[in-house]
């Protein structure tokens, strides 16, 4: 009897596992990058926590952007410590970690969500389109 | 009767997987023959074919500056191939050789013995095997690359990993490389499993998938815009393009590794690179490998 269950309990939670990953998918399809980063409209703290939750699911994925050096994740990092320090500006560094820059937090936390979300729905969309650049595959020339 | 019996089971046995083998790279094929194919008909004469495959150069630069009818092998030095300007610059560093001193380093390191009494020589007997790399490990059901495969090595026994883009590593590599130009090996990567397929489709599908925050795709350079020119640079098609590693860039100023190269490349696509010995890079490289298969393997050399 405790078998059955073990094995009920392992298959419904196998179950939902796998829906919540195919929701996730689909939620990652319909995301609206310019109203889900809009930092006016929704604050820079709720930006860069739509940019956290996106982008962990963007490193688990493989596909996290970086731009000069500087992840995603070094952004978000950044934009949380300066909120914790009440700084106005977060240094933009190299990938040696080297300051080349400086963003408002504003600025930067619009980019960490803008690069996390982007990085999903661009996988999911290349998961339908990459075959059109391979000669031997959809590629016309 | 009996032993007619097992011979001709055997004999059906023996087809089927030869069938089977000969079947997993199949596609592989496909693809290679396909871009050879598409390089070849890009490359037979840029000028006549400006308008389908180099909308933006100008007639001028296309004939002045780009050879023409070039064939499969004329490929494996890259971008030389077709800029008549590169290839002259090319052959004029390619007298005296700025790889020459990582060979004999390299050397060196394959005979250093280990504090157990081990050296490199222990791990690759033979040294004329840079082009069978990667190949699939069909015992552990995975890809060795050989840079994996130099730090397994030397894990194994005991001792430090090296840096997998550059130093010793890229000696080593270089010695190798150039052990095997010597005695005229090509490029000879095989897909023999359902799983060493399955790995080859993963790279494949890395290669032509759009990355980074730029949106751009290996492909977009490298078959699309090969020939294409990006402010000074022409850019090298797929074909050839790992027969020749590890490299000496002149941008590096020493010999790096071809994952040293991959990552720079996927770095510039606005995306964090695959480590260096991951499934995803070895799989990369799986991929590259074999759209280079039959070329000779000539590395190391000398790249801008």
């Amino acid at each position: 009897m405790k078998k059955t269950i073990l094995k009920f309990v392992t298959a419904t939670a196998l179950l939902t596992s796998g829906l919540l990953v195919s929701a996730s998918a689909s939620e990652i399809s319909k995301l609206d990058v310019k109203k889900e980063c809009n930092v006016e409209a929704n604050g820079v703290e709720k930006v860069l926590a739509t940019a956290t939750k996106y982008n962990e699911m963007a490193i688990k994925n493989k596909v996290e952007f970086m731009r000069l050096g500087m992840k995603t994740s070094q952004y978000i990092e950044a934009v949380d410590a300066a909120l914790k320090s009440g700084a106005k500006n977060i240094d933009i560094v190299d990938d040696k970690k080297k300051k080349t820059s400086e963003a408002t937090i504003e600025y930067a936390a619009w980019r960490a969500c803008t690069f996390a979300i982007s990085a999903l729905t661009q996988e999911e969309e290349s998961k339908k389109t990459w075959k059109l650049a391979s000669p031997s595959d959809g590629y016309k020339y | 009767m009996l032993s007619k019996f097992v011979k001709s089971t055997a004999l059906i046995a023996l087809t089927v997987c030869s069938l089977h083998a000969a079947d997993f790279n199949a596609q592989a094929e496909k693809d290679r023959v396909a871009a050879i194919k598409y390089f070849e008909a890009k490359f037979a004469d840029p000028e006549k074919n400006k308008d389908k495959f180099f909308p933006y150069s100008t007639n001028d630069e296309l004939k002045n500056d780009y050879a023409k009818n070039l064939k499969h092998n004329d490929f494996a030095i890259g971008a030389y191939s077709f800029s008549k300007d590169a290839k002259s610059q090319y052959e004029a560093i390619k007298e005296m050789p700025p790889y020459d001193a990582g060979i004999e380093k390299g050397e060196e390191l394959y005979n250093k013995k280990f504090a157990n009494g081990n050296s490199l020589a222990t791990c690759f007997p033979d040294t004329k095997v840079a082009g069978n790399y990667p190949y699939f490990d069909e015992k552990k059901k995975e890809l060795v690359s050989i840079t994996s495969a130099v730090n397994d090595c030397l894990r194994a026994n005991g001792e430090k990993e090296w840096n997998t883009q550059k130093g010793d590593m890229a000696n080593f590599q270089a010695f190798i490389a150039s052990s095997s130009t010597e005695a005229g090996k090509k490029v000879d990567i095989k897909i023999a499993s359902a799983e060493a397929k399955k790995a080859y489709e993963n790279g494949k599908e890395y290669y032509y998938s759009q990355k980074g925050y730029l949106k751009l795709s290996c492909a977009e350079c490298h078959i699309q815009g090969a020939g294409v020119r990006v402010r000074n640079e022409k850019l090298s098609p797929l074909t050839g393009q790992t027969t020749h590693f590890p490299a000496y860039r002149l941008k590096w100023d020493e010999l790096g590794t071809l994952e040293r190269r991959i990552s720079g490349c996927i770095v510039d696509q606005g995306q964090v690179p695959p480590k260096d010995e991951s499934t995803q890079m070895k799989e990369l490289l799986y991929f590259l490998s074999y759209m280079s298969n039959g070329m000779a393997v000539d590395g190391p050399d000398v790249r801008k």
